[in-house]
C-alpha cells in the first residue's frame, strides 16, 4: 500500500484528526490521548513512506502501536503506557534511545 | 463451532489481512443478524455493507473509531421513522438502538465462527456517513462493523465480577 499518493495518506490523517476533533466532544475523555498518540504513529508511517523517518521515529511510532489499546483496558495501566512513551522521547532527545 | 467457544472466543480486531470476504460470507453474517430479537417484531434495522476499499477509505476519513485496514464494513442502520410508527417514542429512542446491538451481536459470533475478525465502532460521525453512504432519508447509522481476515488478534481482557451479578430477592 505504499504505492499510493502521499496527498491520499495526508487527507487521510487530517480526516483523522478532524472527525476525532469533533467526536471528541461526545466521546470519553480517554479516547483524546489515543487519538492523539495514534495520529503520532499515522504521521511517521507516511514519512516513512517518503524515506523520511528516523530511526527515532520510528522507534517510537514502535512504542506507540505497541501499547495504544491498552486504552481499552485499564485507565492506570493507559497512563502508565503514555509515561513510558514520555520516557523515551526523553531518551532519544538526550540520545539515550540510539538514533538521535 | 460451540456457543461458549464462540462468546468467550470472540476479540475485538483491530488489525486485518488484505484477503477480501466474500459476497456469500458476507451474507451469511447479515442473516445471523437479522435473527436478533427485535422489539415488538418491528425488524426495523438496515444494513449496508461496504467492501469496495476506496468506499473504506473514506468511510474511514469520518470514523475515528474504525481502525486498521478492514476489507468490508457493515454500518447497522434504523429506519427511525418505522421505527417511531412501530414502537412510538419507545421504540425510537430505546428498542431502535437496543435492536441494532443485538443483530450486531449475532453479526459477530457468526464472523467469529467463520474465523473471521470484527470491531464494534461507535466513534464516527453520524452525519458524515449518512452523507457518504447515501443512506435512504430516515436510515440512520447506529454503529459501524469492521470485518476481515484478522492478522492479529488481541488478548482477552479481564472480565469484571465483582458488583456485577445480583440475585435479586427480599427487600
Amino acid at each position: 500500500m505504499t504505492d499510493r499518493p502521499v496527498e491520499d495518506r495526508l487527507f487521510e490523517l487530517v480526516g483523522y484528526m478532524v472527525t476525532s476533533a469533533r467526536n471528541l466532544l461526545d466521546e470519553t475523555p480517554l479516547y483524546g490521548p489515543f487519538r492523539l498518540v495514534d495520529a503520532a504513529s499515522r504521521l511517521v508511517s507516511i514519512l516513512e513512506t517518503q524515506g523520511l523517518a528516523s530511526g527515532r521515529l520510528l522507534a517510537m511510532q514502535g512504542a506507540i502501536d505497541a501499547g495504544k489499546y491498552s486504552v481499552m483496558r485499564e485507565e492506570s495501566e493507559f497512563a502508565g503506557y503514555l509515561d513510558g512513551l514520555v520516557d523515551k522521547l526523553i531518551d532519544h532527545a538526550i540520545g539515550d534511545g540510539g538514533d538521535v | 463451532m460451540e456457543l461458549w467457544e464462540a462468546i468467550k472466543g470472540r476479540r475485538s480486531v483491530r488489525s486485518f489481512t488484505a484477503e477480501p470476504v466474500s459476497r456469500e460470507v458476507l451474507e451469511r453474517l447479515l442473516e445471523a443478524a437479522i435473527w436478533a430479537p427485535s422489539g415488538g417484531n418491528a425488524q426495523t434495522w438496515r444494513f449496508t455493507v461496504i467492501d469496495d476499499l476506496e468506499t473504506i477509505r473514506r468511510v474511514k476519513l469520518v470514523s475515528p473509531g474504525l481502525l486498521g485496514d478492514p476489507t468490508a464494513v457493515i454500518a447497522i442502520c434504523q429506519d427511525v421513522p418505522k421505527a417511531r410508527a412501530a414502537g412510538g417514542a419507545l421504540g425510537e429512542t430505546t428498542l431502535a438502538p437496543i435492536d441494532a446491538a443485538m443483530a450486531t451481536q449475532n453479526l459477530l459470533l457468526a464472523a467469529h465462527a467463520e474465523g473471521l475478525g470484527t470491531c464494534t465502532i461507535a466513534s464516527f460521525h453520524h452525519k458524515g456517513i449518512t452523507r457518504l453512504l447515501r443512506l435512504p432519508e430516515g436510515v440512520e447509522p447506529v454503529l459501524l462493523v469492521s470485518v476481515g481476515w484478522p492478522a492479529e488478534v488481541p488478548a482477552a481482557p479481564v472480565r469484571r465480577r465483582d458488583g456485577v451479578f445480583h440475585f435479586g430477592g427480599r427487600a
